[in-house]
């Protein structure tokens, strides 16, 4: 029997939704401050009006406060699928003011695909957009790829961290209580915004020759989509605006950190570093890469577009990792990208569906569930094929040796499974708007799996329920799905509960 | 003497003759017939008309980079009361930074840029740049100078803003003193 929630539910997820608008009001002075130290008039109003409705909504939400009730798990799971919901909804209010989007769904679609790092855009005339809104389009990714909600936990300690942790598709406590855990996550995003910047900066004004303000504009931008694994970009030709090989590197090795799971930087920073390479996650993501970028290398060879290797190796190179990273920048403009058909079609796309390490800031099915996936696949074939007294090991190595039981392969297969689903469901609304099957399904993919790269279906012009559909895939693609569920779950029981 | 002059004559028109040919071949294309199928351009002479967006970057090469924009807001930006009409649709050039020296600055927010005609090759997946494709510009001309862009605010937004703040601000102050 579905249980219809009570007035006490409402206000324990009205006060957490509080507590999380009123630090995203905060991290909205920021584009507010860039736009009056620029005499961005128009700009400055808008973000002000954003910042005063977040600031409202969360003061008035933590109003609400409940009076003994703790944030359970399915709380937890509402606030976080609102949370992805009503932060671009908001946060989509400076762009539609702006002038260059043709509506207000526009502006929602770039907001939501800002803050669940896919990159796919809307915006017209990116080129002579306000840097004030430039700066806020990447600061949405910066907060969707550390997590709002992270964001959140690391300046409020309290009960209820853990679910809304887990709710925002973090699969791993790095450290004893989710407060630190969340800290050390934002420690590691500050070191490297602090490096990277620096080293996008100086690469900027000393190979490309740009102003000193100018080349660390754009290493600010570069950064927030490389390294959380974004993929908008303050100029419109994405990263083949800066033709520089050392740009290109640079930018890859953010979008490799951006990729690897927060576990594996501790491990980096403070473990042994040789249980890095025994994970069975980094294996994992070490094959697909290889199985991937071999694909995409062979089936540009086959074309001949590329007539030296280092040409064809750096090009798939940087657009694999891009697409496996979750990225979305591109060196190839997007109408060449769609003639990339084949073998290299089917590396990017495949590389995109696979996407980074789970509590990464990537998306995509996961490195982990799929090398638990495969090591279930392959135990099954082992238990057919040698001897009914032979012991198959059922055990794997992630951050310490651990038991594949049936039920976390089960889930791991399923959560791939829903994936699957969600990249049909667009391929299907996009074919049905009369695209191609292989445009139709590389969007969708890019979409649900957060990536960003465009073979050229993402206009402004496409059809209103493609759009939908394709915020719908990145906001349930973002969040894996389960607090989608429990949200969709919530509203069933307010409705037909007892 | 004279042979020495006649000698050097004929090397020069010798040298003039491909360049020469090559004009003939000249012809106006757009970024999206260029983008569209890259390689039947390659290694030909183009000409492109569009605004110079973004930066200038002077590499240690001698070279300057920028980007060229021939979509509707390379004449009419957004931002100086130009129509939606879809995405930027720009491509890179590169050409000496002597020929660049003089002008204006890039369009941009609040500015637009220069609207110029290059003519050059078109590198198509250069195995000299690692595959890259850009305009290798011989010649430019400047149609039309860059100009400031004076913004069409909309002021009722300002003001907006500022009570959402004060609303804000009042709901702070009202929950601390119940706080107290």
């Amino acid at each position: 029997m579905l249980i219809r929630p009570v007035a006490e539910d409402f206000r324990i997820i009205a006060y957490y939704l509080g507590r999380i608008f009123v630090i995203v009001a905060a991290a909205g002075l920021l584009p507010t401050a860039w736009a009056l130290l620029g005499r961005e008039w128009h700009p400055l109003g808008s973000f002000l009006v954003m910042v005063g409705l977040f600031a409202i909504l969360g003061l008035l939400g933590l109003l609400a406060k409940p009076e003994e009730g703790r944030l359970d798990w399915s709380h937890g799971m509402v606030v976080v699928a609102l949370t992805w919901l009503l932060v671009p909804a908001v946060g989509s209010v400076p762009l539609a003011l702006s002038g260059h989007y043709g509506s207000v769904v526009d502006a929602l679609f770039e907001a939501m695909s800002g803050i669940t790092t896919s990159g796919l855009s809307l915006t017209q005339d990116l080129d002579h957009l306000a840097p004030s809104v430039n700066f806020w389009r990447h600061l949405l990714h910066f907060l969707g790829g550390q997590g709002i909600v992270i964001a959140a936990l690391s300046l409020f300690a309290g009960g209820g961290g853990i679910t809304l942790y887990y709710g925002e598709a973090r699969d791993e406590r790095i450290l004893p209580s989710v407060t630190s855990t969340a800290r050390f996550i934002w420690t590691v995003a500050s070191v490297h915004l602090v490096a990277g910047l620096a080293v996008l900066g100086l690469i900027g004004h000393q190979v490309l020759g740009f102003q000193w303000t100018r080349a660390f504009f754009h290493g600010l931008m570069v950064f927030f989509a490389a390294f959380d694994t974004g993929g908008f970009s303050p100029q419109s030709t994405s990263l083949g605006y800066y033709h520089s090989a050392i740009y290109e590197l640079a930018t890859a090795v953010l979008m490799l950190a951006g990729a690897l799971s927060f576990g594996l930087h501790f491990a980096m920073w403070r473990g042994p570093r040789r249980a890095v390479f025994a994970n069975l996650e980094t294996r994992t993501i070490l094959g697909t890469f290889g199985f991937t970028l071999a694909l995409a290398i062979v089936g540009l060879a086959a074309t001949g577009v590329y007539r030296t290797v280092p040409g064809l190796t750096r090009q798939a190179f940087f657009q694999v990792l891009s697409a496996h990273s979750g990225t979305g920048f591109s060196t190839v403009p997007s109408v060449e990208l769609a003639t990339w058909s084949g073998l290299a079609f089917g590396g990017i796309a495949i590389a995109m569906a696979l996407g980074g390490m789970a509590s990464s800031t990537a998306g995509g099915v996961k490195s982990l569930r799929i090398g638990l996936t495969l090591k279930a696949i392959t135990n099954q074939i082992k238990h057919v094929l040698l001897p009914e007294r032979a012991v198959v090991s059922n055990t794997y190595y992630q951050s310490g040796r651990k038991k594949l039981t049936p039920e976390l392969a089960q889930s791991a297969m399923a959560v791939s499974l829903l994936y699957v689903a969600l990249f049909l469901l667009g391929t299907g609304v996009a074919i049905a708007y009369g695209a191609p099957l292989q445009s139709a399904l590389f969007e969708s993919v890019s979409a649900a799996a957060n990536v960003g790269l465009s073979v050229g279906v993402t206009d402004p012009t496409m059809p209103m329920a493609l759009k939908l559909v394709y915020m719908l895939e990145m906001w349930a693609g973002r969040l894996e799905f389960v607090a989608v569920f429990a949200l969709f779950g919530f509203v069933i029981a307010w409705v037909r509960g007892k | 003497m004279m042979l020495l002059r006649a000698g050097a004559l004929a090397i020069v028109m010798i040298l003039a003759q491909p360049v020469a040919a090559t004009a003939q071949d000249e012809s106006v294309v757009s970024v999206s017939e260029l983008l569209a199928d890259g390689r039947a351009f390659a290694g030909a002479t183009v000409t492109l008309e569009g605004e110079l967006v973004g930066d200038y970057g002077f590499r240690r090469d001698a070279t300057m980079w920028t980007q060229l924009n021939d979509d509707p807001y390379a004449r009419n930006p957004l931002v100086d009361s130009g129509r939606r009409a879809g995405a930027n649709v720009g491509v890179g050039v590169r050409m000496p930074a002597s020929l660049a020296e003089g002008l204006d600055p890039p369009g941009g927010y609040r500015r637009k840029g220069p609207l110029v005609q290059l003519t050059g090759t078109w590198r198509f997946h250069d195995p000299d740049r690692g595959g890259e494709s850009y305009l290798e510009v011989r010649s430019l001309i400047v149609v039309e100078p860059g100009r400031h862009i004076d913004e069409s605010v909309n002021w009722a937004v300002l003001p907006t803003g500022l009570v959402a703040v004060g609303l804000a601000a009042a709901l702070w102050l009202l929950r601390r003193r119940a706080e107290r």
